[in-house]
């Protein structure tokens, strides 16, 4: 069990490792735009638009494993005194909650990116791209936060007994 | 009446459950979930989807990761230890100088960076030693650190304003523009007050003999580093101001900027833009989450009615809107004291700024009062976050007692200050209002 949490816990720093390099992708694409409005006197149709497609896939991809690092702020007036057996109920609500909130997301966003892509749905812009690349990263996104919430689950657990928990290194 | 159950049940939940330290995102989200399901059945969660798709390609968010990399990138070419090194040579030789240049290096750092905890953790790690050593009293020195560091919530460009800015459907640029002189005049005030406290009683802030005898050329040297940094900033809020670009283009341009700076330091190294990166998807991930959860709730929020009621109530208090704006501003500080920034925004701004208007309120005016309100509630004793920031980098013998007494006076400073802009809110909206006409 804790193998499989310490797998999940290492894809997502993973994932988290690679889509943090989009950032700099966007900025990129920025200075592209604004670079060819003054001086080649027309403005790319795709820069700003492609910024966009990827910013989603960003923020959301770091979602799962800001999970883990405890990045999400929360009011820890209660939480940060709690001790023993409230303290692991807190910390298991939380983890569920997340849970509650990416499995719904999960449910309800799969048929709608099936259904873009079946339609082939495009963006109609003047570039006018296909868009379910883009928003497929909701439900992926999605997966992956009940997933890390699994895993933090196990390590909960695993804590309580006294025995080992996260092997994975924090990024820092 | 249905409905208003069904928000007291959604407030007590939201409450209640963040109490238990979960993510504000999930606890925002969980419930605005379940209680569209429960309010209008499990077809009314796409409209949930679809504005979370809406969000995902938002250009004027896509401006929070931009600014915070563009921080990140400047920071880590060590441009704060430089600033700092300038700072000293020319205030050492004032009265509380030391005290003033942490104010000014702060409100130069709140220009570069739209986040908090970055200026506060640098000062207490590089001007509070250099203030001890030269018998400075430890709660000016302190509180003097913890104010200057919030200026970076008004100081554009700021992501908490751009938070509101885009909550608020107000234009970003003209939000950065307005938070540029009542940042001047708070930064202003905090030198003023320790310069009169230093020159009243010396002690409090011995100068800082050392310093005085500096030669004029080498302390034109120092400020030799500073110049691109510098550049890079004022051409990021000059193109915002003259409508050159977007300010999501601006900070890409920013962001380019700060990479050819950081080259001409010599500090473009892959592991200082890695860790540049994983500053900026920590921030804009716990942002952008929140948003989502933030939107679906105040989606159920508005489509029971609630924002109406609230209206309705307050049209049947009959008070005076002095009055509304001052309990408003109180539950703004109060709610400030234990949620972040971007949680109250995202969930009071929505309902405070319909009331706003009807008052006949300017938003761009009530922004700059909330970003002050937020200040406030970043060094108010107990849990303001700026305290926990300081008490990291705190040398031993010195309480976290010690902080506290220190930023009272600032405090009250911000009150002032906040009193007059609400007095005289010409002050706050010549500028912005300058740059359209």
């Amino acid at each position: 069990m804790l193998n499989i949490a310490n797998a999940i816990t290492t894809t997502n720093k993973h994932i988290y490792g690679l889509v943090k390099w989009l950032v700099f992708i966007i900025a990129g694409l920025m200075v592209v735009e604004v670079i060819s409005r003054y001086s080649l006197t027309t403005p790319t149709s795709w820069a700003p638009e492609l910024a966009t497609l990827l910013f989603g896939p960003f923020f959301l991809l770091g979602g799962p494993y800001l999970l883990h690092m405890g990045g999400h702020v929360a009011v820890d007036l209660v939480s940060s005194r709690a001790k023993g057996k409230l303290k692991m109920t807190l910390e298991i609500a939380a983890i569920l909650l997340a849970m509650v909130f990416g499995g719904i997301l999960l449910w309800f966003s799969v048929p709608l990116v099936i259904s873009s892509f079946n339609y082939a749905e495009t963006s109609y812009s003047a570039w006018n791209p296909i868009v379910w690349p883009s928003k497929a990263a909701l439900p992926f996104a999605s997966l992956l936060l009940l997933l890390q919430g699994f895993a933090e689950l196990v390590f909960i657990i695993g804590d309580s007994n006294g025995s080992e928990t996260s092997t994975v290194n924090e990024v820092k | 009446m249905e409905s208003s159950y069904i928000l007291l049940g959604m407030f007590t939940a939201l409450v209640v459950l963040m109490l238990s330290g979960t993510g504000l995102a999930f606890v925002l989200g969980a419930i605005a979930f379940l209680s569209t399901m429960f309010i209008w059945g499990p077809s009314a969660l796409i409209v949930a989807v679809l504005n979370t798709f809406d969000t995902m390609t938002s250009e004027s968010l896509m401006a929070i990761p931009l600014y915070v990399l563009m921080a990140s990138i400047l920071q880590k070419s060590d441009i704060i230890d430089d600033l700092y090194n300038a700072m000293e040579k020319w205030f050492g030789g004032l009265h509380g100088g030391l005290a003033i240049g942490t104010v000014v290096i702060c409100t130069i750092m709140a220009a570069m960076t739209g986040v908090v905890g970055a200026a506060v953790a640098a000062m207490g790690i590089l001007a509070l030693p250099s203030m001890l050593a030269r018998k400075y009293d430890e709660p000016l020195a302190l509180g003097a650190i913890c104010a200057g560091g919030t200026l970076g919530i008004l100081i554009p460009p700021s992501v908490v304003t751009i938070v509101y800015a885009i909550t608020a459907q107000i234009s970003i640029g003209k939000m950065f523009i307005a938070g540029i002189m009542p940042g001047i005049i708070l930064a202003t005030s905090y030198s003023l007050y320790i310069y009169i406290r230093a020159r009243i009683n010396p002690k409090l802030a011995p100068i800082a003999e050392d310093t005085l005898n500096i030669p004029m050329a080498e302390k034109l040297k120092s400020l030799k580093t500073l110049a691109l940094p510098g550049l890079v900033i004022f051409s990021v809020l000059g193109t915002i101001y003259l409508g050159l670009a977007t300010p999501t283009e601006a900070a890409g341009i920013g962001v380019l900027g700060a990479l050819f700076s950081a080259a001409v330091a010599g500090k473009l190294k892959i592991n200082n833009l890695s860790a540049a990166a994983n500053d900026t998807i920590k921030v804009t991930a716990m942002i952008l989450w929140i948003t989502i959860g933030a939107r679906a709730f105040i989606s159920v929020f508005v489509a029971t009615g609630g924002a109406d009621s609230i209206l309705d109530f307050v049209q049947t208090l009959e008070a005076s809107k002095w009055v509304i704006l001052f309990a408003m501003l109180a539950i703004l500080i109060f709610l400030g004291l234990f949620l972040d920034e971007i949680g109250i925004i995202l969930l009071c701004v929505p309902v405070f700024l319909p009331i706003i208007k009807i008052l006949g309120f300017d938003p761009l005016w009530f922004g700059v009062l909330f970003m002050i309100t937020a200040q406030m509630a970043y060094i108010t004793p107990p849990f303001g976050y700026t305290l926990f920031y300081l008490k990291g980098v705190l040398p031993d013998n010195i309480g976290i007692g010690q902080v506290y007494r220190g930023v009272i006076p600032f405090f009250l400073i911000q009150v002032v200050v906040l009193a007059m802009f609400v007095m005289f809110p010409d002050i706050v909206t010549w500028l912005p209002n300058l740059g359209s006409n």
